[in-house]
């Protein structure tokens, strides 16, 4: 029924059509500038790439190793402070008061610069802290959850406890944070004299770049050995223990991982947005990330980028007026209820299915794309 | 001496409406296994229930806790029978699914009674204070402590006297098996989540004059709530509310002594740490990694 070269190695093929789909996309996303001239919509999908990184980064700890952190904003929040910590510090002195203090804490009448802002005057220190915080702070936390052997909804509602903690803290020590309001008026991102403004080319395309190598680094480490062990930890994680596999060390693995790439999308989001805000580490945004990946697939990286970056735009398309933001909420969450019910594993899996279900047809075989075959030949072998 | 009488009693409020809230999750969660993530909207239901009780039917408050409890208790059986009652089997997903059904209800009230602040007046009797061992406190703070107290014992007498109560217990130990005896599991889950649900309705009824009622305003309680729960152990419900004062005096008194926002942090932090070393208070068995 199938020809041989698909038997041989499906596996191979599966992964060549998947890594073939994700390089498609990282190409299109750097050709939509070619298309599209206007600075402003640029500004805009740059935005949506940036939740599609944050999303995928979700989907890397939720879909591949089953930690479904409910405080992926934190991470994503911290990244973002860390670049408006530094922005705000290379202001022109016009927007600081004396000796370089933020406007902000001259108002609040704090007269040093706090120490935990001192070594954010380097942007190269920020970039550094902007994923290495993230990154540490899930880290301390996985080790702390998983090896009390901490799992399941329980590792949920204490990662969602920690970002209300977090959040409460950020907008609380208003003479430190920027409080309610967050930080403003930040100075332009300049790298080795390369500036990037929010409305330009140029940073619509350090988000490309930056989300293209997070999604192929982390497709490499999803098919790593590691990237396996993951997946087994979230299928059946006593037997994986069994084997002899630190099941604590390869979560704590995968869920600091997410963290940084999530950090790392957050400094992004400073740059893309000129501001940092405590609603970039609160309890919907936690949501919004959850929603985006469970609707676009959570088992699968492109997807959940995928979809956080269609939802997200639908979202900023009908924002226009409240009343639509507010029906189209709800419209959210009935999705995501029915996605939940009964489509597990998002639009990704959607399309799984048909292919197989397409390809299942011996009449509809000659049509299909020619690596799909190895895929569906692998499934309809295991289903027989 | 006054300092601390006060802070006592400070703590004996903020603890009465943790119960309160929390009483209904230990329901579901404790015999059901499932969080409810939608229990704070359930909250807020019941607040806005109150509130257009009072304002289109000029209903009190004490006469619309009734309707406030079947209406939110009934809303909470269809959501049972309509959304949870496949996703026994995947406990994670039945976050996220009452996750979903929170954020509809938040928008539902949001585009029919519009997301402003609405206040709920207190019962005319219940405005004054009471002076205890010289210390003065709201009467209704105390009313609000004795209903618990009673519904409290109500539920318990519910758990343990009655034949629903004995139903319950024996679905929750081998479903299969009751339903041999003749119970239909399903309809005991139901009813039980709308119980629950109902609970929570009172909860907003009665927390309404104390704040201010907007659509986002259960969003906290879930956390705090879950947490009493977790940390008085899941199956026991005294545990439940000798966590529920416990966390309610730490709160009191580590707001006097900083700001409610830091004390605040304090105790979720406490209570993560506490969760962490002291598991017996977990209850891993029902759930998949």
């Amino acid at each position: 029924m199938f020809d041989s070269s698909a038997h041989a190695n499906p596996t191979r093929n599966r992964n060549r059509l998947q890594l073939a789909l994700y390089l498609a996309f990282c190409v299109a996303i750097f050709a939509v500038p070619l298309f599209i001239d206007d600075d402003f919509l640029l500004n805009r999908y740059a935005r949506y790439l940036v939740l599609g990184m944050v999303a995928m980064a979700l989907s890397l700890s939720w879909g591949y190793a089953g930690i479904l952190n409910l405080g992926q904003a934190l991470s994503f929040g911290l990244g973002s402070y860390a670049m408006a910590m530094t922005l705000k510090l290379k202001t022109v002195p016009i927007h600081t008061g004396p000796d370089g203090l933020p406007d902000f804490m001259v108002w609040n009448n704090v007269e040093t610069l706090p120490w935990f802002w001192v070594p954010y005057q380097s942007t190269a220190f920020a970039i550094f802290a902007g994923v290495a915080v993230p990154w540490a702070l899930a880290a301390i936390l996985g080790w702390f959850m998983f090896r009390g052997r901490i799992t399941g909804v329980f590792v949920a509602i204490i990662t969602l406890a920690i970002l209300v903690v977090a959040n409460l803290l950020v907008i609380d020590q208003q003479r430190y944070t920027g409080g309610f309001n967050g930080i403003t008026d930040l100075a332009q991102l300049e790298i080795l004299g390369l500036e990037f403004d929010a409305y330009s080319k140029s940073t619509y395309f350090l988000v490309a770049s930056c989300l293209s190598v997070c999604l192929l680094g982390a497709l490499a480490i999803t098919r790593s050995k590691a990237g396996l062990i993951f997946q087994a930890i979230r299928d059946q994680e006593e037997r994986v223990r069994f084997f002899g596999y630190d099941v604590a060390a390869y979560k704590i693995m995968a869920m600091s991982i997410s963290a940084a790439i999530a950090g790392l999308a957050g400094m992004l989001y400073t740059v893309v947005m000129e501001f940092a805000s405590p609603t970039f580490m609160d309890v919907p945004l936690s949501l919004s990330i959850v929603i985006w990946c469970a609707v676009g697939g959570r088992q699968s990286l492109l997807g959940a980028t995928i979809g956080a970056i269609v939802v997200a735009g639908m979202q900023g398309a009908l924002s226009e007026s409240e009343t639509f933001l507010d029906t189209w909420m709800l419209v959210m969450g009935l999705i995501f209820v029915l996605v939940v019910l009964f489509l597990p594993n998002g639009l990704a899996g959607l399309l799984d299915m048909a292919g197989r279900r397409l390809m299942r047809r011996p009449g509809a075989l000659a049509g299909g794309p020619a690596p799909a075959k190895g895929l569906s030949g692998q499934k309809a072998k295991d289903q027989t | 001496m006054d300092f601390l009488l006060q802070n006592v009693l400070t703590g004996l409020s903020i603890g009465s409406i943790l119960l309160l809230i929390a009483l209904g999750l230990a329901i579901i969660y404790g015999s059901m296994g499932v969080i409810n993530m939608a229990h704070g909207e359930f909250v807020m239901l019941g607040a806005y229930g109150t509130w257009a009780l009072n304002a289109f039917f000029g209903m009190g408050l004490l006469s619309s806790l009734v309707v406030v409890f079947f209406g939110v208790g009934l809303l909470g059986w269809l959501v049972e029978r309509g959304v949870i009652q496949f996703l026994y089997r995947r406990p994670l997903d039945t976050i996220l699914a009452t996750w979903g059904i929170g954020v509809m209800l938040q928008q539902i009230v949001r585009l029919t009674v519009g997301g402003e602040l609405r206040y709920v007046e207190m019962p005319h009797a219940l405005t004054g204070t009471i002076s205890i061992l010289g210390t003065e406190i709201s009467s209704y703070r105390v009313f609000v402590f004795v209903f618990v107290v009673a519904l409290f014992l109500l539920t318990w007498y519910l758990m343990n006297r009655t034949r629903f109560g004995m139903q319950l217990r024996a679905v929750v130990q081998n479903s299969e098996m009751s339903a041999c005896f003749g119970i239909d599991p399903k309809r005991i889950y139901g009813l039980t989540f709308a119980y629950g649900a109902g609970l929570a309705g009172l909860a907003g009824a009665l927390v309404a004059p104390l704040k201010s009622v907007s659509p986002e305003m259960g969003t906290s309680y879930v956390i705090d709530a879950f947490f009493v729960v977790v940390l008085g152990g899941v199956q026991s419900i005294f545990g439940t509310v000798a966590s529920a004062f416990l966390l309610g005096e730490a709160t009191g008194t580590l707001g006097f002594l900083w700001n409610d926002t830091i004390a605040k942090a304090l105790v979720l932090v406490g209570i993560i740490v506490l969760i962490r070393f002291r598991p017996q208070g977990l209850f891993v068995s029902k759930v998949r990694g």
